[in-house]
């Protein structure tokens, strides 16, 4: 472990991809002292590059805030794999590194000569990762959806939304999100298996089975009694009142979640609603669940006028489960986030100060850094060429004149 | 993959993946309750056939823990702080989900072991982290869904906002832990010391908004789109249900968008204008309202007359970008999860049951992962785990006589 504490110091992590669920698996290493190289091209850039990019953008490929979000303390080189001498660099970045991360579709790596049986003939430790939408096998590995269509295909629509309306699932393709997490914790635990006993190896993540496995209560409930969940718009089983209310303003709301008949009495007295509290049809938890409609339109009545933030701070010094639900606008002055130093600014070379977010992990004695934004497309040509693979300056200009790196 | 590695796991519902996720890694995971079980912790529903509210028979503790063994202890008593920190010693981890402080103020939290156990990784989840102004402040699912920006944009616009229906700030948080504690393994490694891991749901909610919170805000807050993303729907009517399609362009899009036009004019379904469209002028951001309507009734009325399935498997021949959205019953049936073997069947003996679960779903080439064992009964292994710190079958019956076990 470095001096500063950083847990991957020395690690060596080579990616290859584009969108979301590959990138946010490697910056936790990244963030904690690994070094991550992309390998990308302008020849068949990363969407993530193009988002939301205007035509004619000056920066090009440089100029997309998601991907620069997204990819702070990773270093690229521009490699273009449709030529033999591409891959031929790639093969000796392999050499290299201690994990190789890719999340094209199925075939790809195999088509470039760079699968695992390829790639550790090269590196016999090598630990490699492979996800996608479906894993690389089964019938349906090559149907070519996103993390919109792994949301559906996992579940989560069926559950997210109203009963009377259609299922929406939650917002952002929730298995982009969840993948991710999965996928860098696999790359550790093989790291540690490595560390152990030599052997690297190959894992092969599917995000609609991370879904299905974070699901697993549906599918228990279902294989155990042949219950199919539905969604049931805030409602829960185990709470009353579980639900949204309104507060002053407009599109101003809070989460309230009450699970006890001592947690409602103090939620009636810190909304100073003695007359609810009073209420025999409200009196116990059975009674709350089976009156719902009627006790979330008498909440509503009553949280209408409040201050959201300042009802939150009421409701909790009562003992009451309560938050307001945040807008981006609250989240980027949110008090506990910026206690735990969540957001911190970088300057980026085409778009100037932005805002980087850390993840929800904080090692007492090996801090996450942010240090620098997303690279530019190439950036570090020079530096891992030259440095890491040793070769002479004049070579990389001959790779550029001949479109190698590109 | 994490076979030798202890881990004691006083966690209640956040933390039940994340201790679940360990052990199907391999890791020895002992599941601490207070006598008697969790039952505050152990939901609905139960398995039918019991008495309701029986705490062996909970689906959701049933699903959430299996590859775990089970004990029973009473941390308020003297001796049970006596067992637990002769167990701390003899774990490389501990999880726990206690509010901040909690555990120290019985002198047996990180603070007051860490210096005797120095090699210990101490994985804390809570809802906000262990300091901080909300520190304190209590959130289970909805309000951690709310809090974290997640819920304002997820819903319909003319209603509240609205969370998924099974706890997604619980279903991120466990792999977060999880991964958190993996890391503070792979440093002691190197350095020969555990350390704390201070996980915040809170904070790990931000990642779904997918740099959305850092990124420039300006003007009004955005809204919830419902069943639409951006001015285009993503959310059909099929004949049995519903289905994801995007009806936005671009070159990675246009063949699908073709290949669909192809599908709906096979059954009469697609008129000329439609037959003829150019999808390479098609741009979902800058054409007109009444384009994308007129666009939106066509597609629409064709989804209206095919099933899931029969809509699915075209997509799949086909490569259109469209997928059902299954409920639980779709997803067991889905035949590329059972060629890939996601699913594994456990055997509940005294429940007359048994049941199929989704296995750990990662394949590693050298290491054999996935559920290793159904989720423990209350107490299932006192003896087994007791008897390892030297306790004997007299003293067990002793310990339980006084409540402490």
């Amino acid at each position: 472990v470095a001096a500063d504490g950083a847990i991957f110091d020395g690690l060596h992590v080579l990616e290859l991809g584009a969108g979301a669920a590959g990138p946010v698996a490697t910056r936790y290493f990244a963030d904690h002292g690994a070094t991550v190289v992309r390998v990308e091209s302008a020849r068949r850039p990363d969407f993530l590059r193009l988002i939301h990019l205007k035509p004619g953008d000056p920066h090009g490929l440089d100029g997309s805030h998601m991907f620069v979000l997204m990819n702070p303390n990773k270093k690229s080189v521009s490699i273009d794999l449709s030529k033999p001498e591409g891959i031929a660099l790639v093969k000796r970045l392999v050499a290299w590194a201690d994990v190789v991360s890719e999340n094209f579709s199925p075939k790809a790596m195999a088509a470039w000569g760079l699968d695992y049986e390829s790639l550790r003939a090269i590196r016999p430790d090598l630990v490699m990762v492979s996800s996608c939408l479906f894993g690389q096998t089964g019938p349906e590995r090559m149907y070519p959806g996103f993390g919109g269509q792994g949301s559906a295909l996992a579940g989560f629509n069926h559950l997210t939304g109203w009963p009377d309306r259609a299922g929406v699932g939650p917002h952002g393709t929730i298995t982009d999100s969840l993948s991710p997490r999965y996928v860098a914790l696999m790359i550790c635990a093989a790291l540690l298996h490595r560390r152990r006993t030599g052997e690297g190896q190959y894992i092969d993540v599917s995000q609609v089975e991370t879904g299905v496995y974070s699901l697993s209560e549906a599918i228990v409930r279902c294989s155990a009694t042949g219950e199919v969940m539905t969604r049931a718009g805030n409602r829960a089983e185990n709470a009353a009142p579980h639900g949204i209310y309104p507060c002053r303003g407009e599109e101003r709301w809070i989460a309230i979640a009450v699970s006890c008949d001592e947690e409602w009495r103090a939620l009636a007295r810190a909304l100073r609603a003695g007359d609810l509290a009073a209420e025999p049809r409200f009196a116990t938890h059975a009674q709350r669940l089976a009156h719902a409609d009627a006790l979330d339109a008498a909440l509503a009545e009553r949280t209408r006028g409040e201050e959201p933030f300042a009802l939150m701070e009421r409701l909790q010094a009562a003992g009451v489960e309560a938050g307001v639900v945040q807008t981006i606008q609250d989240l980027q002055r949110d008090p506990q986030l910026a206690h735990r130093g969540h957001f911190q600014t970088l300057r980026h070379s085409a778009l100037g100060e932005l805002r980087f977010e850390h993840y929800g992990i904080r090692c007492a004695d090996g801090p996450p850094r942010l240090l620098t934004p997303g690279p530019n497309l190439g950036e570090h040509n020079r530096e891992i060429l030259c440095e890491v693979l040793g070769e002479e300056p004049a070579t990389l200009d001959d790779l550029v004149a001949r479109g190698v790196l590109a | 993959m994490l076979t030798g590695i202890r881990i004691l796991d006083l966690s209640r519902e956040p933390g039940f993946l994340a201790g679940k996720i360990l052990g199907d890694l391999g890791a020895d995971v002992i599941k601490l309750e207070p006598p008697g079980g969790d039952r505050a912790g152990r939901r609905g529903p139960y398995l039918g056939g019991g008495r309701p509210g029986d705490p062996e028979r909970s689906l959701p503790w049933l699903a959430l823990n299996t590859s775990k063994r089970g004990i029973t202890l009473d941390l308020a008593a003297p001796r049970g702080r006596e067992l637990f920190r002769a167990l701390a010693a003899r774990a490389d981890v501990v999880l726990e989900t206690a509010a901040p402080g909690e555990l120290d103020a019985l002198g047996i939290g990180h603070a007051s072991l860490c210096e005797a156990l120095p090699r210990l990784v101490w994985c804390a989840l809570t809802p906000f982290g262990q300091t901080g102004p909300w520190a304190r402040h209590r959130a289970g699912d909805l309000v951690s869904v709310a809090l974290g920006g997640n819920a304002f944009l997820t819903g319909d616009p003319d209603r509240p906002p609205v969370r998924c229906t099974l706890p997604t700030a619980f279903l991120h948080a466990g792999p977060e832990a999880a991964t958190g504690i993996a890391m503070a393994l792979y440093a002691r490694e190197r350095s020969g010391r555990g350390q704390l891991v201070d996980v915040s749901m809170h904070e790990t909610q931000l990642s779904t908004l997918v740099t959305g919170a850092g990124q420039p805000a300006t003007g009004r807050p955005r809204a919830r789109t419902g069943a639409r993303l951006g001015r285009t729907r993503e959310i059909w009517r099929a004949l049995d249900g519903d289905v994801t399609f995007g009806l936005r362009g671009g070159p990675a899009r246009i063949p699908n968008l073709i290949a669909t036009v192809e599908y709906m004019a096979e059954h009469g379904m697609a008129p000329e204008w439609l037959r003829k469209y150019d999808w390479r002028a098609y741009n979902h951001n800058t054409v007109s309202d009444e384009e994308i309507a007129r666009l939106e009734a066509a597609f629409g009325a064709f989804f209206a007359t095919r099933s899931r399935r029969e809509l699915y498997q075209r997509a799949i021949e086909h490569r259109i970008m469209l997928a059902p959205c299954n409920d639980a019953r779709a997803v067991l049936e889905q035949p590329q999860l059972r060629f890939r073997e996601l699913f594994t069947t456990l055997e509940y003996p005294e429940l007359g049951a048994s049941i199929e679960h989704p296995d750990f779903f990662a394949k590693a080439s050298r290491c054999r992962v996935g559920i290793r064992r159904r989720a423990p009964r209350i107490g299932e292994h006192n003896a087994e785990v007791y008897g390892e710190l030297g306790i004997g079958a007299a003293e067990l019956a002793r310990l339980s006589a006084q409540g402490v076990i």
